[in-house]
């Protein structure tokens, strides 16, 4: 009895905090739950499952009421709509818009014996080929297309060759910033390659013998691209020039995860203005340059408990339309944010700015202590709104108050 | 008369039809347009459908249904856009048949909203309809009123002609026949219905129709998740042959309640710290008593001094319907209505008209909804000039009223000079020929909030998996827009979706089993001859005669049929030649034959008769041979039709020739 009451009120306590913390808020359930929130246009978004069977991917228009400034009280409309929705068959772990295209390419695991039935009987204009790996999992990348408005639904249009052969689940993708017809994929460092998707051929493959698992794979200009490895060393590559990788090892501690945020400026070549953070399964976040990847421009020991022991779900990601601002989640239920604009080279433990517990809060049945969030993005305009998901299928839209601004 | 079957179930396939009747297309392209309008109309159509204006069809519910014979019609709604014929269904498409007593077997009423029941007086007392309808007893009590108000503010307020009268709805609600949830009604002997709880609104309603084995269950509109005065639909796993729901929502995943309730109580909150006033313009039932119970909870935890209204007479026509219907509401409700009622209010209290005029902050609820008559315009026209109030819509409104263009975002308003007249239980205006106009000046700030209650894509997909349908109906919805829900449900659960567009007609075809009685001689008979016992789940042949009489069928012996039928039987007999190579005497073939069949046929009455023939139960065995070719034997086999079985068998048998070493005995 007491107990209920007690996670009662925490719960009222939050509902009438979210009064003052939040501007808008929205809290949706999907049948299941995401690792992936992907925008496809300025106002749609693709989430997809990631079960090990059958998987829905959806592409979802957010409410007007977001994208209205004046007036808003006037827009009623808060719901999301599906506007295009298609079925896979595996588990959708990684899921990338191509820009300027409906196209979405997606990573997908198997369990073997179901891949190779899938993949014989499927007639697709790409290239197929799985990968078999000793864990029971293999993956493919795929091409799907959203669909345009005569229909809704989402199509595959391809799946693509991968090459490498020893790499377990987890291949990363990243489309290239101009929206050329081409992918960089990877699973390890050594496999990372650029592939054309109309042919399925490589345009660039990595020369080195370098076994590392790849963790976060991103473009940062039409041709140089960052690769974070999962101990968390960085690489500077250039699909231009295979020969001329970079490596900046990080001489992490043995047994820790990382994974990397990156903000670019494309209007800047100025290396300074690209931004690297690192995380850290032991909740540290490195912040460095594109001058120089080695040394900390500032690190801080995060303010987490941490509730999961998978390094699945870590994502760090830097706010586009604020500085010096970065969100961090996968340890537990929160998204937290982080000003590192006070941060100093020395390792301290920071606070955050601002913590979203809006998923531990979940008015359903579910175990609301084991709520894991599994990916956040932001709002590529809107400064404090941010998306974020968790493993009971929750997605919330959140628009947090800044104190600095809200207090005069 | 009989006829001899050969099987044990009988299935004869039958078909289920459904109609929509004509319904319009989207009407609300012109959202500014003036002219006559509708009003005081609840929040009967989703808010955000309205807005969004693109191509839903929140238009009327009128669905017919043709099953095993019967018709029924499943709500009668009235199109919220339309002032001109088109708003009421078209029930030309039944009654070029005849009229609609003859046609319709009754017409079933989901919920009170107008657009599921507005067209019921003009259908009943206007076309013509004297059978029975069917609506829960919440449903049967608010309906009339709001029908009456939808009068009135047509007839009286716009001045249309042509249009049912108070004495035609009264008329009307006397055809109607109350359902209890859960209750089976016999229509007649052969269709019933049954009320599930459909949540939505107080009274609503999902019904179960079944005639004989085959069923279809129709939703009308119901909402998944319980708020804060209604449940969560339910619905038995009854394993309809169709599942008709609507799906206005389908495509959406809603937004949590929690998020909506706490916009609402931030920008009530807002104000009121800010010294401002709130208006919430409410129809009397529904919403309004869930957000009294919110800002009840809320100003008791925030201790908030504020002062809250309720417009009169409100209050106790709303407590008088829960308390009547205590048993619709959800159960935290019902759980605590012993010890307080949840409708009695510590912090709202009852609204006099001169409290619009006091200093300070206050939140009231006055009706109607959309601001077209009434308190809830009288108080508005105080407020709206000073930036520091809200009026709060919480639902839908018509075009032409002033809800309508103050939602659309109008900031100066024509006021007509109205008198007040008071006309009975709620007030009409009427603009005096010659009046002068006010305009207004909207200053205050206009929020607009939809707290309907729909199912969404999981709510569709839940209810489903409830019912187990073996065919789905989707109504309501813009088929481009749901080839995945199709697909999706198709394939989750193997059955088929169908997504009629308005005027077109969907035919399932079912299976149902009919059942047979059966004689127990001939059970009994059945059994004598052995064999392994009947297992319901393996199909097994038995002979009898099937007698199709006064509605029912039953399997006897043919022996009590023609008995029954006072008819002389008929023998039906084959007879078959065999040639056989076999040197002896015809005696002694016979004879041979004898032995050859006793070693064969053990368990079978094998006589041979002194007259030269061998009879093998009723067939009959006699040896010829010609004088020219005295070893070319032909054997003369001859049976009755009942026989035929074992007839064909021998004649098979002796085709092959006797073996050899057959003694003649």
């Amino acid at each position: 009895m007491g107990e209920t009451s007690s996670v009662e009120n925490e719960f009222d306590d939050w509902f009438i905090e979210s009064l003052k913390i939040y501007n808008n808020i929205h809290e949706y359930q999907l049948e299941h739950p995401t690792r992936v929130i992907e925008w496809t246009s300025e106002k749609t978004i693709c989430v997809a499952g990631y079960s090990s069977d059958k998987n829905e991917i959806l592409e979802l228009l957010l409410p007007l009421k977001l994208f209205t400034d004046d007036n808003q009280g006037l827009c009623a409309e808060r719901d999301f709509k599906v506007v295009h929705g298609g079925f896979s068959d595996g588990s959708i772990h990684c899921l990338k818009h191509i820009p300027g295209t409906r196209y979405i390419i997606v990573a997908i695991d198997y369990v073997t014996s179901f891949c190779c039935h899938e993949l014989s009987s499927s007639n697709c204009c790409f290239l197929l080929r799985c990968v078999v790996t000793n864990d029971g999992f293999n993956s493919n990348l795929q091409v799907w297309d959203l669909g345009g408005d005569d229909c809704d639904v989402i199509k595959r249009t391809g799946v693509l060759q991968l090459k490498s052969a020893s790499s377990d689940k987890g291949v990363k993708i990243a489309p290239g910033l101009t929206g050329g017809p081409c992918v960089l994929h990877g699973s390890q460092i050594s496999d990372i390659q650029l592939t054309e998707l109309t042919s399925g051929k490589p345009l660039y493959s990595m020369g080195k013998d370098i076994p590392d698992l790849l963790s976060s794979l991103q473009f940062v200009s039409g041709s140089v691209f960052l690769a974070c490895a999962c101990n968390g060393d960085l690489y500077v590559g250039d699909t231009r020039n295979p020969a001329g990788l970079q490596n900046n090892p990080a001489g992490g501690r043995k047994g820790v995860h990382w994974c990397m945020g990156v903000k670019t400026d494309l209007s800047s070549s100025d290396p300074s203005s690209c931004s690297v953070a690192r995380l850290s399964s032991a909740c540290q976040v490195v912040v460095s340059d594109l001058r120089d990847l080695r040394a900390p421009l500032c690190q801080a020991q995060l303010h987490v408990q941490r509730k999961t022991t998978s390094d699945d779900f870590m994502k760090v990601t830097w706010a586009p339309a604020l500085d010096n601002c970065l969100a961090v989640s996968g340890f537990d239920g929160m998204v937290q944010i982080y000003d590192t604009a006070s941060w100093r080279p020395e390792l301290m433990e920071f606070q955050p700015l601002f913590i979203h517990r809006g998923h531990m809060m979940s008015d359903d049945q579910f175990d609301t202590s084991s709520a894991v969030v599994t990916t956040h993005v932001w709002h590529p305009s809107r400064p404090r709104t941010v998306l974020s998901a968790a493993v009971d299928g929750s997605v919330h839209v959140w628009d947090w108050v800044d104190k600095a601004t809200a207090s005069c | 008369m009989a006829r001899e079957v050969r099987c044990k179930t009988v299935e004869e396939p039958s078909r289920v039809a459904l109609a929509k009747t004509h319904a319009a297309t989207p009407s609300f392209k012109n959202k500014t347009a003036s002219g006559s309008h509708l009003s005081n109309v609840h929040l009967c159509i989703s808010s955000s459908c309205f807005l969004s204006g693109a191509g839903q069809d929140v238009g009327r519910s009128c669905i017919l249904v043709s099953i095993g014979g019967k018709n029924i019609m499943l709500d009668c709604g009235m199109h919220m856009g339309f002032n001109d014929d088109r708003r009421f269904p078209d029930f030309s498409y039944i009654t070029q048949q005849g009229r609609l007593t003859e046609f319709l077997d009754c017409v079933i009423i989901s919920h009170f909203h107008l657009d599921h029941c507005g067209a019921l007086p003009y259908m009943s007392e206007m076309v013509g309809y004297d059978g029975p309808i069917y609506m829960t007893h919440p449903t049967k009590a608010i309906c009339p009123i709001l029908l009456e108000d939808f009068r009135k503010i047509t007839v009286d307020k716009k001045g249309e002609t042509n249009f049912f009268t108070s004495q035609m709805i009264k008329d009307c609600m006397k055809k109607v026949v109350p359902l209890n949830l859960h209750q089976t009604v016999q229509v007649d002997d052969e269709l019933e219905i049954k009320a599930y709880y459909a949540g939505h609104v107080l009274g609503a309603a999902m019904v179960q129709i079944k005639v004989g084995s085959e069923s279809v269950v129709y939703t009308g509109d119901y909402n998944m998740t319980p708020d804060r005065h209604l449940g969560a639909a339910w619905i038995d796993k009854c394993r309809p042959d169709i599942l008709i729901s609507e799906s206005t929502y389908a495509t959406t995943i809603r937004d949590s309640k929690r998020c909506r309730e706490r916009d609402f109580l931030k920008k009530v909150h807002e104000t009121v710290e800010r010294g401002g006033k709130v208006l919430i313009p409410v129809f009397a039932l529904g919403r309004a008593q869930e957000l009294c119970i919110l800002l009840e909870t809320f100003w008791e935890r925030m201790n908030m001094k504020a002062p809250i209204y309720f417009s009169t007479g409100l209050t106790e026509k709303a407590n008088h319907y829960y308390k009547l219907f205590i048993t619709w509401t959800n159960q935290k409700i019902r759980k605590t209505f012993v010890q307080r009622n949840m409708f009695e209010f510590k912090h709202i209290k009852a609204f006099d008209r001169s409290y619009a005029d006091n200093p300070g902050p206050m939140v009231v609820f006055a009706t109607p909804g959309m601001l077209h008559a009434g308190q809830s315009l009288q108080i508005f026209k105080k407020w709206a000039g000073n930036e520091k109030n809200m009026i709060i819509m919480p639902g839908y409104c018509v075009q032409g009223t002033i809800g309508h263009k103050i939602l659309n975002g109008q900031k100066k308003l024509e006021m007509e000079n109205r008198q007040t007249i008071s006309n009975g239980q709620s007030e009409i205006e009427r603009c005096e020929p010659g009046c002068c106009c006010l305009s207004l000046e909207v200053k205050l700030q206009v929020e607009y909030m939809s707290f309907s209650a729909h199912a969404d894509a999981k709510g569709i997909m839940q209810l489903i998996r409830m019912a187990e349908p073996r065919n789905m109906l989707l109504v309501h919805g813009e088929a481009k827009k749901m080839e995945f829900l199709k697909d999706k449900i198709e394939q989750e659960f193997t059955i088929n979706c169908f997504m009629p567009a308005n005027g077109e007609t969907t035919t399932v075809i079912t299976n149902p089993s009919v059942p047979v009685d059966i004689s127990l001689n001939l059970l009994k008979r059945e059994m004598a001859l052995g064999g392994p016992l009947p297992d319901p789940k393996k199909p097994r042949t038995m002979h009898g005669t099937l007698i199709m009489k006064d509605n029912s069928l039953r399997l006897v012996s043919p022996e009590q049929a023609l008995k029954e039928l006072g008819l002389n039987e008929h023998q039906l007999r084959f007879t078959c030649r065999v040639q056989l190579q076999d040197p002896h005497s015809d005696p002694d073939t016979l004879s041979r034959i004898y032995t050859h069949l006793k070693s064969v046929l053990k368990g079978y009455t094998i006589q041979h008769l002194p007259d030269g023939t061998v009879m093998v139960e009723s067939i009959v065995i006699k040896v010829s041979s010609s004088a020219e070719e005295p070893n070319t034997k032909v054997l003369l086999l001859s049976w009755s039709y009942q026989d035929e079985d074992l007839g064909s068998f021998l004649s098979t048998l002796l085709k092959k020739g006797l073996p050899s070493g057959l003694s003649s005995m």
